[in-house]
């Protein structure tokens, strides 16, 4: 199955691993809730190896509406920054719609940082609820979109948890061919 | 609002529901005759005889009334005389929350004791289901669905601390057995047996891995555990999530296949047998090309097959054993647990009634992780300590971690003064190592290579006797200890002596351990001090974890024994090696 598509020069890449691990990337984007409080799940992991400086910057925005995103540096993470990207959940009104501005949203902020790499999860899918099928063919579309036009950034990397979000993800891509 | 329109979410409810619905739902919600058996059934009931709402018939009836107004047609034709009743606002939704997930456990006492057939706790799962879908959930439920989901586990243990975990026991294990081949294998491919467990013992309870690695040791068995997929826990169950409960599944099922493994061996956990051995399969909707047993048949076999030797007497106190609920009510899994008790200890006592009749530990049905029903739950414990103290056994043994935890808190609430331990505690206590391993008799550490020598804890407590006990304990295995007595104390304390760890209780007059806690996190010279919570109340356990800074390194419940205080102190200082520090 594919596993990368060129844009332009630019590379969309799936894989499976744990987000906080990655490196050589420039930004991780992390599905973040309107309060902006990391909470549990991938906040865990902030929290735990970025330390306590990146909920200290968050706390200065305070808050934020869906689809918009809020951009942090990484703490002691590996990423040098993290896109808080604040996505549709569990079922809201034209989710579909919210996620993908959300998405290209989250791609403006990356290249307003000048961001060469940055990584995403399976955006909304799994606790929010967003089916997965659903996070695929949308966050890959609104990528895909978005690098056809874009300088930056020049990967674009789906880390995902299990084959279970691989192989959805996987048919996706195959499909943009 | 226009009448009879539904909220955005009410109307996302009802039509889930008309998704979910097959043959055995719709047994259940059609089958009731209300002739209160159920109500014999409930430790809600029997704690709270003078309120009906904890009656499972009533509580059914909040799930069936939607049902009614929605899906059957008497309902849609003469709704008043069938107590049909549509779902309309969140505020709706937030009252059907606090039914399902706060007055019921889903133990399944009343299923069972049902001469219709009707399943409560299978309607109740769907309804928890369909609310979690919309976001109405209790925020413990909330943070560790999030956490199976993303972290792979429901407590949040990341990669990289799991396998600490595991290489600093196989360390520890190594010097036991003074052989380089008793260490705990991560990923080896081919095993007989691929060994999963909860993450609470990881986080708190980390003895019952290496008691479990020593059995696997000293079997000569050819095991391993996973690096991915570990968690055999499966929130799934609790949240009524079919989505999570596929998911964790497919994880734990994929890495045995991925290792080529023969047998899948679950710790002790009774949701995580039930959710992995039973209802997994059909959620992933994937069979399994391997077989799942429980740790308990795999102790008992190798005691039969004299792949171990046990001396029982080497436990002497009085035990009494807890059916968990998964594992008695829902998968008949009650008569192989009381054939290996019998075998390591020397005085067992039944609990009456017992098996698939015994009643819940209170804690089941992820009711640990919703602080908010907290009272109600321990109120309605009233009818396990009950059970409990009548067998005037000293402890109470289980084949389940959320029972464990379940039945602490009961015996602390209730001071029963008993002692919670299970199987493989018991197992590994008892069994005898033979002369070919070589087991190091006691040689007495220098003073200057004590476990904790060189580091320094500040111990925070109002308690006098604790804070002395606390103190004692660490400064015995060599650590500089400094004490502080309230939290105005212990900030101080933190800034001047710097020290590497703190053990911290909750509650202090005064500024109190949550204070402390956020107040050293925010201040970026102390920020990154190791912080171990110790507290007698777990329902401030929540608040805790979710204050907007980082989580603290440990969390330990009152009261705290030597072992397991030690035992989590050494891993939160990274501690490798059982003797010295890097």
């Amino acid at each position: 199955m594919l596993n990368e598509f060129r844009v332009n020069e630019k590379t969309i890449r799936l894989m499976v691993g744990f987000i906080t691990d990655i490196g050589d990337m420039d930004g991780m984007v992390y599905y973040a809730r309107p309060d902006l409080t990391l909470g549990s799940g991938f906040g865990t992991a902030i929290s735990t190896q970025g330390g306590p400086k990146v909920q200290e910057e968050l706390k200065k925005t305070g808050s934020a509406k869906i689809t918009e995103v809020v951009v942090t540096g990484g703490g002691n993470l590996q990423a040098k920054y993290i896109l808080h990207a604040i996505g549709p959940r569990f079922q809201e009104e034209d989710s579909e719609e919210k996620l993908r501005a959300t998405t290209l949203n989250t791609l403006r902020k990356a290249e307003e940082h000048k961001l060469q790499k940055i990584v995403f999860p399976a955006m909304g899918s799994g606790f929010y609820g967003i089916p997965l099928e659903v996070s695929a063919r949308v966050t890959l579309g609104a990528v895909r979109e978005y690098l056809e036009k874009a300088v930056e950034p020049k990967e674009v990397v789906f880390c995902l948890r299990d084959s279970r979000e691989l192989k959805v993800f996987q048919e996706h891509l195959q499909k943009m061919k | 609002m226009i009448p009879n329109a539904r909220s955005h979410k009410a109307g996302k409810v009802v039509e889930r529901m008309g998704k979910k619905l097959n043959r055995q739902l719709v047994g259940s919600l059609v089958g009731c005759v209300h002739c209160g058996m159920c109500t014999e059934s409930c430790h809600y009931v029997l704690a709270n005889p003078d309120d009906p709402t904890y009656a499972p018939a009533y509580k059914a009836d909040q799930i069936r009334k939607i049902f009614k107004r929605n899906f059957d047609w008497t309902g849609k034709v003469f709704p008043w005389w069938v107590h049909a009743q549509d779902i309309r606002t969140d505020e709706d939704l937030e009252k059907l929350k606090d039914i399902v997930f706060g007055k019921c456990t889903n133990c399944r006492r009343c299923s069972l004791n049902c001469p219709m057939g009707v399943d409560f706790a299978l309607l109740n799962r769907m309804a928890r289901g369909l609310l979690v879908s919309v976001g109405v959930m209790p925020e413990g439920v909330a943070v560790v669905s999030k956490d199976q989901w993303e972290v792979g586990n429901q407590m949040g243990v990341l990669p990289q601390e799991y396998i600490e975990t595991l290489e600093w026991l196989s360390d520890e294990l190594e010097e036991e057995f003074k052989d380089p081949k008793a260490r705990i294998p991560i990923d080896k491919m081919d095993a007989e047996i691929v060994y999963a467990i909860n993450p609470r013992e990881v986080k708190y309870d980390p003895r019952t891995i290496s008691d479990a690695a020593r059995i696997f040791y000293l079997a000569g068995e050819n095991w391993t555990m996973p690096s991915e997929g570990w968690d055999m826990t499966n929130f799934g169950l609790f949240s009524g999530d079919d989505e999570l409960g596929g998911a964790v599944a497919l994880r734990v099922y994929d890495k045995v296949r991925e290792l080529r493994g023969k047998t899948l061996v679950l710790s002790e956990c009774g949701h995580g047998y039930r959710s992995t051995r039973c209802e997994g399969p059909n959620w992933s909707g994937k069979g399994v090309p391997f077989v799942i047993e429980s740790s308990v048949l795999t102790m008992l076999r190798y005691i039969r097959e004299g792949r171990i030797r046990v001396d029982k007497v080497k436990n002497k106190e009085s035990y009494t054993f807890h059916d968990s609920c998964n594992n008695a009510r829902s998968c008949g899994f009650f008569e192989e647990p009381r054939e290996l008790l019998d075998l390591v200890v020397t005085d067992f006592r039944e609990m009456y009634p017992n098996r698939a009749e015994n009643y819940c530990c209170t804690g089941g049905g992820g009711a640990m992780s919703m602080s908010e029903y907290t009272p109600q739950r321990l109120k309605s414990a009233v009818i396990k300590a009950d059970q409990l103290k009548a067998t005037g056994a000293k402890a109470v043994v289980t084949s389940c971690h959320n029972c464990v935890d379940g039945l602490t808190d009961v015996i602390r609430h209730y001071k029963l003064g008993m002692k919670v331990t299970q199987l493989v505690n018991l197992t590994a206590n008892a069994v005898i190592i033979p002369e070919k391993v070589s087991v190091p008799v006691f040689i007495p550490m220098p003073v200057e290579a004590l476990p904790l020598q060189g580091f320094k804890i500040l111990v925070v407590d109002d308690e006098p006797d604790i804070l002395a006990f606390l103190s004692a304990v660490l400064e015995d295995q060599g650590a500089t200890v400094i004490q502080a007595a309230d939290g105005e104390q212990a900030l101080a304390l933190t800034i001047e002596e710097k020290p590497d760890l703190i053990t911290l209780d909750l509650s202090m007059p005064g500024k109190n351990g949550g204070y402390v806690f956020e107040a050293i996190r925010n201040n970026p010279e102390i920020a990154s001090t190791k912080v171990c919570i110790i507290t007698g109340k777990p329902e401030l356990r929540r608040l805790i974890y979710e204050r907007p800074v980082a989580p603290p390194d440990g969390y330990l419940d009152k009261p705290v024994n030597e072992e397991t205080l030690l035992t989590n102190i050494r891993m939160i200082l990274e501690m490798k090696h059982p003797v010295g520090h890097a």
